[in-house]
């Protein structure tokens, strides 16, 4: 086990690897220069900021002086035009936990959700309540989350006034996540849908297999059989579509943040791509990478730990 | 059934000689079949039309697309035709105007009651409140006056509902199905372009998807061993980084436009569809079929295309359909960041991004683009599902 670990951990850091140095050549290979915009400036100042920002050396040589910096000191940089002066680790590092708690949150609520209305349908299978759930499914998991935010945040918010239509910031504890109620329902209805949906086939397959006749035969009743039995079988399939589901909840933050000014780490992409500020990109996109892939181990561990019957490291047939 | 035999004592008053043979002069054969052969897209057509759900989905995508099409023609107005006098104008349609809806008014909050001549803010002249004696400025346009009842620095507020088309000074017969937007461009016009460009996007880049993923598939499914090996770590490289970073870089270095959106989508898209083609050969390469064809001579390039391919058709429409609605969802989401289509050139991503700006205000600008990408979406997703129940039935339901 601990060495397929060290395995895994091993290729995601070569991944890593990869996409920081991809990441890096791309956006400074990028057309058009950083401070084309800074009219009244003289070309000594301009050398001078470039040369400040190392910007004035060969691509492969800022590579390095980079990785050093990060590897010696955690100094990712300054950056160029955002916060001027300001360093991109005390930036992201104010940003990183709303963004975290806005996503956890969001996954945290549509798992149950999800395993509540999949069981509900597969029980009722081809009643008006399996319908009703099926229409639902089919609405949430088609329309993007920012057309849900939309309309949260005009009637919930604005029409009806029961939640804040943009994040105060600067709050804390429970003002906060009441302020941030609607991006996270925004973003958690395509999660439940998913959820729902794998949930009610895979639960429909199981209630009708011989064992759970086994469990009703013995004098179980229906709810005992399908708690017991029939979801315990069913809800492994759902871990392996966790890590689809997380990024994209992920992925939609960046929208749903900008849409309620949520200071976090979507907003700060959005601004430093169209700003134009190479090392808060580069920040930005490694943390979305680290998190897409610390998330996708984590899964493949856990679907080890709950399934004996996956062995962890076996090898492809 | 009693047959006729001559030494039986019930047929011994019978006269043999006038007994015939009944189809004594019909010649005997084989009969057609009754009804039609049913081939494999017959048997999936018949089943698509009995689902009525994807049916109807079928028919808004067809009606989405001539509205695509056509729909830019059907005013007018230019999709890039700016005017600063009637910018932010309210939805007004003929029809639908004289029952109250889309009728071109609007509620201005937080006016003062009363005109006041140095600033020039205010409706009624005078305390009679009649509507005969407003402002110059609200003259015959006013439908409607609520107090508040508030007070802000000395002055009664109000709101007013106001015929919006009159106070920038429009004729009652000018229409703006959709309202403008706040360059004053008509939003009917611009939301069919943009659904155009969505679609053009979502097609071609699907299209592109499925063919890539097609010969790709089909290559390491086929071949195998080391080949397999090969192409399979390539994809295995690529689907490594996240999408939203590659599709952000992609976009970042080749700059916005519709070429680049189309390939942002391609870059990893095609994996998915490389892999199920892959599986679907490993699945069928063994059966005696093909050993039979190759025994005949057939060679790789027939055997792929001519004899195993045709049996992942049904999962390949499937896919692509899938494919469809998630290639219009990123194309939006990369509006919302920024990096969508260059003005003045639109997409719905890029109306929905600009109507969100000013929701509170204006919410008409984003709820006629949200129907419509939500109205595709369910629609191709429904189609999908239609599809693949259709093609295999065996799915149904999961």
């Amino acid at each position: 086990m601990l060495k397929y670990i060290g395995e895994r951990l091993l290729a995601m850091f070569i991944t890593l690897a990869i996409i920081l140095t991809l990441v890096f050549c791309m956006i400074r290979m990028m057309p058009g220069g950083i401070y084309d915009e800074l009219e009244d400036i003289t070309q000594e100042q301009l050398d001078a900021l470039y040369a400040k920002h190392n910007l004035d050396k060969p691509i492969l040589v800022q590579f390095g002086i980079f990785i050093k910096n990060v590897v010696t000191d955690w100094d990712w940089g300054y950056s160029l035009k955002l916060q001027p002066n300001q360093t991109v680790w005390g930036i992201l590092g104010d940003k990183i936990p709303i963004t975290i708690y806005e996503n956890i949150f969001s996954l945290m609520i549509s798992i149950p959700l999800g395993i509540g209305f999949g069981i509900l349908a597969a029980i009722k299978k081809n009643t008006w309540i399996d319908h009703v759930i099926s229409v639902m499914v089919v609405i949430c998991i088609s329309v993007p989350s920012f057309v849900f935010a939309s309309l949260l945040q005009y009637f919930i918010g604005f029409k009806l006034g029961l939640f804040p239509i943009v994040y105060e910031p600067g709050s804390t504890g429970f003002a906060m996540f009441y302020s941030m109620t609607l991006p996270i329902v925004a973003l958690a209805l395509n999660p439940i849908a998913t959820i729902t949906r794998y949930l009610r086939a895979e639960l429909a397959e199981t209630i009708n297999s011989d064992f759970m006749l086994l469990a009703r035969t013995k004098g179980l009743t229906e709810a005992q059989a399908t708690v017991r039995h029939g979801i315990r079988n069913s809800i492994l399939p759902i871990l392996s579509t966790l890590v689809a589901l997380f990024t994209n909840i992920m992925s939609g933050s960046l929208v749903i943040e900008s849409i309620f000014s949520i200071p976090g780490m979507g907003g700060l992409m959005i601004k430093s791509i169209n700003a134009i500020d190479y090392n808060v990109t580069q920040a930005t996109l490694v943390f979305y990478s680290l998190i897409s892939l610390g998330s996708i181990l984590l899964c493949d561990l856990l679907y080890g730990v709950v399934d004996p019957r996956v062995r962890v490291g076996g090898k492809k047939e | 059934m009693k047959i006729f035999t001559p030494d039986a004592p019930e047929y011994q008053s019978v006269d043999t000689s006038k007994l015939v043979l009944v189809q004594m002069d019909e010649t005997i054969s084989d009969t057609k079949f009754e009804g039609k052969p049913i081939g494999f897209f017959k048997d999936a057509a018949i089943r698509f039309c009995r689902n009525k759900g994807s049916l109807i989905a079928f028919f808004v995508i067809l009606v989405m697309i001539i509205l695509a099409i056509f729909g830019p023609n059907f005013n007018d107005y230019g999709y890039n035709e700016q005017n600063g006098d009637i910018k932010d104008l309210p939805p007004k349609v003929p029809g639908l105007c004289k029952i109250g809806i889309m009728d071109g008014t609007r509620w201005m909050e937080g006016r003062q009651l009363y005109y006041d001549p140095n600033t020039g803010a205010g409706i009624y002249l005078d305390e009679t409140k009649s509507l005969d004696r407003v402002s110059e400025k609200y003259a015959g346009c006013i439908l409607k006056v609520e107090e508040t009842g508030e007070v802000i620095a000395g002055k009664e507020m109000c709101r007013v509902k106001i015929d919006y088309y009159k106070y920038v000074g429009l004729d009652d017969d000018t229409y703006f199905w959709f309202g403008t937007d706040y360059l004053g461009r008509d939003l009917w016009t611009r939301l069919w372009r943009g659904a155009r460009i969505s679609l053009i996007i979502a097609f071609v880049s699907t299209f592109a998807n499925v063919a890539i993923g097609l010969v790709y598939g089909a290559i390491a499914g086929y071949y195998g061993g080391w080949v397999d090996m090969v192409l399979m770590r390539i994809t295995e490289i690529i689907a490594a980084i996240p999408q939203i970073v590659i599709v952000t870089l992609f976009m970042l270095y080749f700059g916005a436009g519709l070429t680049s959106i189309i390939f942002a989508l391609l870059i990893q898209n095609w994996i998915g569809t490389a892999r199920m083609i892959r599986t679907q050969f490993y699945r069928y390469k063994g059966y005696e079929y093909v050993l039979a064809a190759r025994t005949l001579g057939v060679k790789d390039f027939a055997l792929i295309f001519k004899h195993i391919l045709p049996n992942s058709i049904g999962p390949i429409i499937t896919r692509a359909m899938i494919a469809i609605p998630s290639a219009i969802f990123t194309e939006s989401f990369l509006a919302y960041l920024g990096l969508g289509v260059q003005a003045p050139d639109t997409s719905m991503g890029i109306l929905l991004s600009d109507g969100q700006k000013s929701l509170m205000q204006y919410p008409y600008k984003v709820w006629c683009p949200a129907i419509v990408i939500s109205l595709l979406m369910i629609a191709f997703n429904m189609l999908a599902n239609g599809l693949r129940d259709a093609f295999d039935p065996t799915q149904r339901g999961v």
